[in-house]
């Protein structure tokens, strides 16, 4: 079986993010990693491989800018076989419209039955690119997953909701999204950092994959960002005193004021 | 990022973010709480093991990751970081291994290397004596020729985390057979031998790794417990020291990180006058020197292990040693100042930082005394006369 997992190289959430004076996330400013939810991604494809008695064979693929490069690599130490990089000064500024053409565009020269993706990124945070894959590919989307089971040419999923779990099945070639309830992300062994060295990594561009520079970009956006505000700093919180055993009284109306209770 | 020769490759960084995560779930709290209640670090120790971050510098066909000391000594000290410093790893893997990977037969390194590489088999070191500290001619801790074996007698001292260990790899002196001088002679001891006894020495150390005295009364043991080569003990003994100062200089700088990165946390947030105290120039200077000093400490580690691990056992010598003088200076003052910086708040356990003060005050006498660091450069280094 071949599998491509799409992972995305954002700006470290535990760092001092940042936008660009256009409005569009500074990449290059920050220190950048593997989207968290997407080592999800990447932990399924492996849990998959692992199972898989044949030689299944996992390609790690990012869109990004020249330090994207550190994303595919680190799913390779997890154990990714090989990995492509499609990388073009076009394409920055890209919305997920854009982002889904140049990923589907790269996931059709690569041979695939299996296509995963994490649930969304931690920075844009839209979600919608698996959706948009599935669509552009031509093949079932099956989303959000938190357990999944792949037996011969089905894939079977576990979708927890808010009022319902639901079991979704899809047969291959399909489009996988999962959660990050579907299971912790492995870390890279020494051997797999060692080993990742050797691995063949990939770099396109969009000539390469045979996408008009026009079709994507900050200039094709169907979507802009306006402005941007930094989150207020936390206020301090509501101190309950109780002297004259009202206090359980106003704990309880101001946990039912937030509808807690 | 540019690679050099005074920067570390791609991999060793990405070592280093995989342990520190990977510690970072563990966390200050765990160790602490470990320490507090009598439990142990196994679960942290295993889960390293597990991932091959224990025995990276073991070669790969005893289950090792077939990497440097460099590579061991960069996952001590981020897990030293992270607030979860793990002793044991400069024993286990980076002496003993080290140890039983360069002069051990072939069946004593199927024996004993993968345990120790994977942590299931963790090895423990028994140099020290009550009557021999720094002066290791001075052990008295014998082996007797048996018929089929060896005979081992004598005491030990601060010998860190036997309780843990499935070995210790002892240090004891022969009878020259022709001479009928003492030399020295490495074996391989399991803990649970007849006649081999430990009790726990109180330390002032918070940590869930203890120090032991150690009684070995009439322990018989097979003939191949005797490590490499009878003749060349001392050679042996001295191959294990590079590590261990390297590991040992880089248990010191993730302390000193760890106390730097607590105490600019804290004057970061913490406001007197109106202002966040690390405005100050009184708490910032002490602090950017710390960092300095800490940067200096770690570069002169790596050089010491980039040595080594290019087979300069000499040129590792002089550096390993610097190192370990430089960690432990910058670690204490990093601890003191981290203390200092938070006031009073720096001497309660709920902050955490006072317990650092004697943890990498140890530093500076083990494994080797601060002291004898500066004979060794007066004379080496130097050229001085000995003075001892």
């Amino acid at each position: 079986m071949n599998i491509v997992v799409c992972v995305k190289y954002v700006p470290d959430a535990t760092a001092d993010r940042k936008f660009e004076d256009d409005n569009t996330v500074d990449r290059v400013g920050v220190d950048g990693l593997l989207s968290e939810l997407d080592e999800y991604a990447v932990e399924q494809a492996l849990q998959i491989k692992d199972k898989q008695a044949d030689d299944t064979e996992v390609t790690v693929l990012s869109v990004g800018p020249e330090n994207a490069t550190d994303a595919v690599r680190k799913a390779l130490q997890m154990g990714a076989d090989k990995g492509v990089h499609v990388v073009d000064d076009a394409i920055a500024g890209s919305d997920a419209l854009a982002t889904s053409l140049v990923l589907a565009e790269a996931i059709k020269k690569i041979p695939h039955d299996l296509v995963v993706c994490g649930m969304a990124s931690t920075d844009g945070g839209m979600g919608v690119v698996p959706a948009m894959l599935s669509e552009r590919l031509g093949v079932p989307g099956v989303t959000l997953g938190s357990e999944i089971s792949v037996e011969g040419e089905t894939v079977k999923i576990r979708r927890d909701g808010d009022a319902s779990t639901d079991t979704i099945e899809g047969s291959l070639p399909l489009v996988l999204s999962v959660t990050d309830q579907s299971g912790e992300a492995r870390y890279p062994s020494f051997k797999g950092i060692m080993a990742a060295k050797k691995k063949p990594v990939e770099t396109w561009s969009l000539s390469d994959l045979g996408v008009d520079a026009g079709s994507v970009g900050a200039g094709a956006a169907w979507s802009v960002v306006e402005s941007t505000d930094a989150r207020p700093p936390r206020t301090a919180g509501e101190i309950v005193t109780d002297e004259d055993g009202s206090g359980a009284k106003a704990l309880v109306d101001f946990l039912a004021s937030k509808k807690f209770i | 990022m540019t690679e050099t020769a005074f920067t570390e490759s791609e991999e060793r960084l990405a070592l280093r973010a995989a342990v520190r995560k990977l510690a970072g779930g563990y966390g200050r709290d765990y160790f602490v709480q470990q320490a507090r209640s009598g439990g142990k670090t196994t679960d942290l120790w295993l889960e390293i093991g597990k991932h091959g971050y224990l025995g990276i510098n073991i070669p790969e066909e005893y289950g090792g990751g077939g990497g440097g000391i460099g590579d061991v000594a960069a996952v001590c000290e981020e897990l030293a970081a992270q607030g979860c410093p793990l002793l044991m790893m400069v024993v286990s893997p980076a002496i003993c291994g080290t140890v039983i990977s360069r002069f051990g037969t072939d069946e004593q390194k199927r024996r004993w290397l993968p345990g120790i590489a994977d942590g299931t088999q963790t090895m423990a070191f028994a140099i020290t004596e009550p009557d021999a500290g720094t002066n290791s001619h001075n052990i008295t801790t014998t082996a007797r020729r048996d018929a089929d074996g060896w005979v081992l007698n004598g005491r030990k001292i601060y010998i860190s985390g036997v309780d843990e260990a499935a070995h210790v790899l002892v240090v004891a002196r022969t009878e020259d057979a022709r001479t009928g001088k003492l030399k020295p002679c490495l074996f391989v001891v399991p803990t649970d031998a007849d006649g081999f006894e430990y009790s726990p020495i109180p330390m002032e150390i918070v940590s869930p790794e203890q120090q032991f005295s150690v009684f070995i009364d009439d322990v018989r043991l097979p003939a191949d417990a005797l490590v490499g080569d009878e003749d060349a003990g001392l050679v042996q003994l001295f191959a294990g020291l590079n590590p261990e100062r390297i590991m040992a200089a880089s248990f010191s700088t993730g302390l000193a990180r760890f106390a730097l990165d607590k105490a600019v946390a804290y004057v970061k947030e913490r406001e007197v006058f109106g202002a966040p105290i690390g405005s100050h120039q009184g708490l910032a200077h002490p602090l950017a020197e710390s960092k300095i000093e800490i940067e200096l400490a770690r570069l002169m580690t790596q050089k010491a292990a980039a040595l080594y691990d290019a087979g300069d056992d000499m040129g590792a010598g002089e550096a390993a040693n610097m190192a370990k003088y430089a960690a432990a200076e910058a670690a204490c003052d990093a601890a003191d100042r981290a203390v200092q910086a938070h006031g009073g708040n720096g001497i309660t356990q709920e902050y955490g930082v006072a317990g650092l003060l004697v943890a990498a005050r140890a530093g500076r006498i083990a494994p080797v005394s601060r002291e004898m660091i500066l004979n060794f450069v007066g004379m080496h280094s130097l050229g001085l006369p000995k003075s001892y």
